[in-house]
């Protein structure tokens, strides 16, 4: 039998996947919310590191599957950032929302940093503008909307914790 | 560390290490089992997902272009009130002239799905596939001109490359048909990224700037006559007997929200789709 906890993470992935692929398009801004990170972050502080590592993998195929060009990238920074995360929920990852709200930053930046290096489709300038403009931008973003998600998920996974 | 919590951190490097091998070895996957892996995977688990997407997009654009799909509705809607009369007077003076009937020609409308907005510039995911005719090989234009050619085809969607693509070459010529080339995209950097380039041709015929450059119909996959861009300027160095130009191109693959995919020899000319003139092409 699946336990109420792990049901109810699923359904916070399942929402997260469906407003990647419904609110982001209606957006369609340059530097967009990556509702996947999220979900991969809040499952990764919420599970072991393998099993973050396997959630990251499936959420980079996903994305990866729509944008062929650049196929496995995204599956590698996820994994990364899952993996990554999940290792240091213990150490970082207190109680604090806003100290989570940074660290949903940190993982934005640090997939499209891995993302863009494993492509190796952009360089210079290109590269440059990307890092040091449009992904703090969305990073920053992803981390407002982050830092709405976890306080309105936190007391539900909390209390089927508890 | 007790053994057991050992053995699980060592199981989860393990599967994290899996997962990093997996992704690396789909980047360096020839693009023929990439794209048959990507393809797969879209016309299976993420299927729902790729109609979501395409769902959302078809949203975004009725919310945006509403007004103007309202007016545009009244004037099909006056128009119409005369179409009976206007098609009778039609086929009465193409027969009185003994014309032929106009070319039909075939293509399948699609949307350009929005992609995650990085590794995405020289693809396009569109919303039609081959359950809709779409075949590979086919080109997909834009309201503009050409956009680029359907590359890998699943049931429901498409994926096409786009003139950003550096694999991307089209046979061009001027509207007049006097220089033919091959149009690729211009491998500079900074804003030159986004411009292209026509290599190969003769030395002797000299393209004015502002002129404007068409598909040329040969090779069979763009039919004649889809604007592919302007002449900004002659690129200097080109070695041999032979002229590279710049060129502005018709089509910005960010713009690119509704495309028509044309089925392969389903036409040979375009020339009167978007009646482009020689006296035209000057920049403006």
């Amino acid at each position: 039998m699946i336990p109420a906890r792990s049901l109810s993470i699923a359904v916070v992935v399942a929402v997260m996947l469906a407003l990647h692929f419904t609110l982001r398009p209606i957006l369609d801004w340059r530097a967009g919310v990556d509702f996947l990170t999220i979900a991969v972050l809040v499952v990764a502080v919420r599970v072991r590191p393998g099993v973050a590592a396997l959630v990251g993998f499936a959420m980079g195929i996903v994305a990866d599957a729509l944008a062929p060009e650049a196929f496995g990238a995204g599956a590698l920074a996820m994994t990364i950032v899952g993996f990554s995360a999940s290792r240091l929920k213990s150490a970082f990852f207190a109680d604090n929302v806003l100290i989570n709200a940074v660290f949903v930053f940190v993982g934005k930046v640090a997939f499209d940093l891995i993302f863009l290096v494993a492509e190796r489709r952009l360089g210079g300038a290109a590269l440059a503008a990307q890092l040091l403009l449009w992904t703090p931008l969305s990073a920053l973003l992803t981390a407002v909307v982050g830092l709405f998600v976890m306080s309105v998920v936190r007391p539900t996974l909390e209390r089927r914790r508890g | 560390m007790p053994r057991g919590a050992r053995t699980d951190t060592r199981a989860d490097t393990a599967i994290a290490a899996a997962c990093v091998l997996v992704a690396l070895i789909l980047l360096v996957l020839p693009d023929a089992p990439r794209a048959r892996t990507a393809g797969a995977i879209r016309g299976t688990v993420v299927a729902p997902l790729v109609t979501m997407q395409q769902r959302a997009s078809l949203a975004r654009r009725a919310f945006t272009s509403h007004d103007s799909l309202v007016l545009i509705a009244d004037s099909v809607l006056r128009r119409s009130q005369r179409l009976d009369e206007v098609t009778s007077e039609n086929a009465r003076l193409r027969a009185l002239l003994r014309l032929g009937q106009s070319i039909p020609w075939d293509f399948v409308p699609a949307e350009a799905l929005v992609g995650r907005g990085m590794g995405d510039d020289n693809t396009l995911l569109l919303s039609a596939g081959a359950r809709a005719g779409v075949q590979r090989l086919s080109a997909v234009v834009a309201a503009e001109g050409l956009v680029g050619m359907v590359q890998h085809v699943d049931a429901q969607s498409s994926v096409a490359i786009v003139w950003p693509n550096p694999e991307l070459r089209m046979s061009a010529t001027s509207v007049d048909g006097t220089a033919f080339g091959i149009v690729t995209a211009h491998q500079g950097v900074g804003v030159a990224a986004y411009l292209l380039e026509m290599r190969g041709v003769s030395f002797r015929t000299k393209l004015p700037v502002g002129a404007q450059v068409v598909s040329s119909g040969l090779g069979g996959v763009y039919p004649r006559g889809i604007p592919i861009g302007t002449v900004i300027e002659e690129l200097r160095g080109a070695a041999g007997w032979e002229r590279s130009y710049l060129l502005r191109p018709a089509v910005r693959p960010p713009d690119v929200t509704s495309v028509l995919i044309l089925r392969p020899g389903s036409v040979a000319t375009m020339d009167s789709v978007w009646r482009v003139a020689p006296d035209t092409t000057r920049p403006r």
